[in-house]
């Protein structure tokens, strides 16, 4: 192979454009030029090398090669000592995750179990008189309403699911379920009577939010997978008719025909529906003389 | 074989140091890595042409290097690291690609 004799020629000749052709540089001269001028040098005063300049080179040219060399292996071993770090790293969150997610759940079982003893136990104290009675009554009037306790009893079931993946409009949002669909089931629901709703088992209390995060559905910061069934407590003639004569019963309706999203629902003769995940008031206290006003309600 | 021996220190120190880059450091390793392939492929090249010179190898390895983190420095304060980072692995990298065609042209005639 003949090597650049333009270069070697006429080594400090420079072409007009030469800054500028930046890709014909990059494939034409991909070997240092030095190279070159050096042998150019060489061929001119082959004897003008000082005594003794050899071993110093030798020893030049091992320093140079064993840093690259050195350079070469440390990020190697870099890339090697780091994966095996980072895949431990995420294995210890994974268990973490999982042991934390445990203990949530343990701790929720722990807060229900409290909860009805605290109500048993209340009911015991109060009931005794009449007022005590009143008031454990519209107590348990509250906590019905506020989603605090657990509750049974004769309802409507809607299902909502997503369409068939194969189905009209596929990978696009028009097949699937989304927030908004359930919003509206959930106050259309409300609109028709109902006295305690849940989603696939997430209770809905007056604060509770429904939202899309991604692809998911958050009942209260709690991921849905489809199908949802959406339960709802009360009369359930009243619900089918009210919920069925629905403007969003009309629209699902028709998002069946257009999008094959799938949809229906049902009355229940019984539906048990679990107490919300716990209601955490941030900034509202009790009264002092909570206990002294409470009678007057 | 004064080479072969810097290569063999080379790794052998490299995988029983195993010296940790610095954090600082570390976004210049990559140049630092393809600069010293550039150089390797670039020696060798030059060797098999019979216009191998020790100096211009140290001096354009160390040079590369030093140009190439620099010019990865002032990207980084300017907020272009990571793209000029990019670009000087592209520029090294179709050297090193050319270099070893030509190696392979010299050595198999093809």
């Amino acid at each position: 192979m003949r090597v650049r004799p333009r270069l070697l020629d006429t080594p400090m000749k420079r072409r007009a454009d030469e800054s500028m052709s930046l890709l014909v540089d990059l494939s034409a001269q991909s070997l240092d030029p030095g190279y070159a001028e050096a042998a150019a040098r060489r061929a001119q005063s082959p004897n003008a090398q000082a005594p003794g300049a050899e071993p110093r080179r030798g020893a030049l040219l091992a320093l140079g090669v064993l840093a690259a060399t050195l350079v070469i292996i440390v990020a190697a071993v870099q890339a090697h000592v780091r994966a095996p770090a980072a895949a431990r790293t995420r294995a210890d969150l994974v268990t973490t995750v999982d042991r934390e997610n445990r203990a949530v759940d343990a701790l929720a079982r722990q807060v229900d179990d409290l909860r009805n003893q605290v109500g048993r136990l209340r009911d015991a104290q109060i009931s005794g008189s009449a007022s005590g009675a009143a008031l454990a009554a519209q107590l348990r009037a509250e906590e019905l309403a506020s989603g605090a306790v657990a509750v049974s009893g004769p309802g409507l079931q809607v299902t909502l699911d997503d369409a068939p993946p194969a189905g009209a409009g596929a990978g696009t949002s028009g097949n699937r379920v989304l927030d908004r669909d359930l919003q509206a089931v959930v106050n259309a629901l409300w609109a028709a009577g109902a006295e305690a709703v849940a989603i696939n088992g997430e209770r809905l209390t007056a604060q509770s939010a429904i939202r899309q995060a991604g692809d998911a559905i958050l009942v209260d910061f709690q991921p849905l997978s489809p199908p949802y069934h959406l339960a709802a407590i009360g009369d359930p003639v009243e619900l089918e008719t009210s919920f069925g004569a629905s403007d969003t019963a009309a629209k699902l309706r028709d998002y069946v025909q257009l999008y094959g999203l799938r949809f229906g629902y049902s009355r229940e003769s019984a539906l048990q529906l679990p107490a919300s995940a716990g209601e955490s008031l941030h900034f509202a206290r009790p009264l002092p003389s909570h206990s002294a006003r409470g009678g007057t309600g | 074989m004064i080479v072969l021996l810097a290569v063999v220190a080379g790794v052998v120190a490299g995988l029983v140091l195993q010296p940790t880059v610095p954090l600082d450091l570390q976004p210049y390793l990559p140049i630092a890595v393809v600069a010293a392939l550039d150089a390797l492929f670039g020696g060798v090249r030059a060797w098999l042409e019979q216009i191998f010179d020790d100096k211009v190898f140290v001096v354009s390895f160390v040079g590369n290097v030093l140009v190439a983190s620099l010019i990865v420095y002032l990207g980084d304060k300017l907020g272009v690291g990571g793209e000029l980072s990019t670009s000087i692995v592209v520029v090294l990298g179709i050297r090193i690609f050319s270099n070893a065609a030509a190696i392979r042209r010299r050595l198999f005639r093809a």
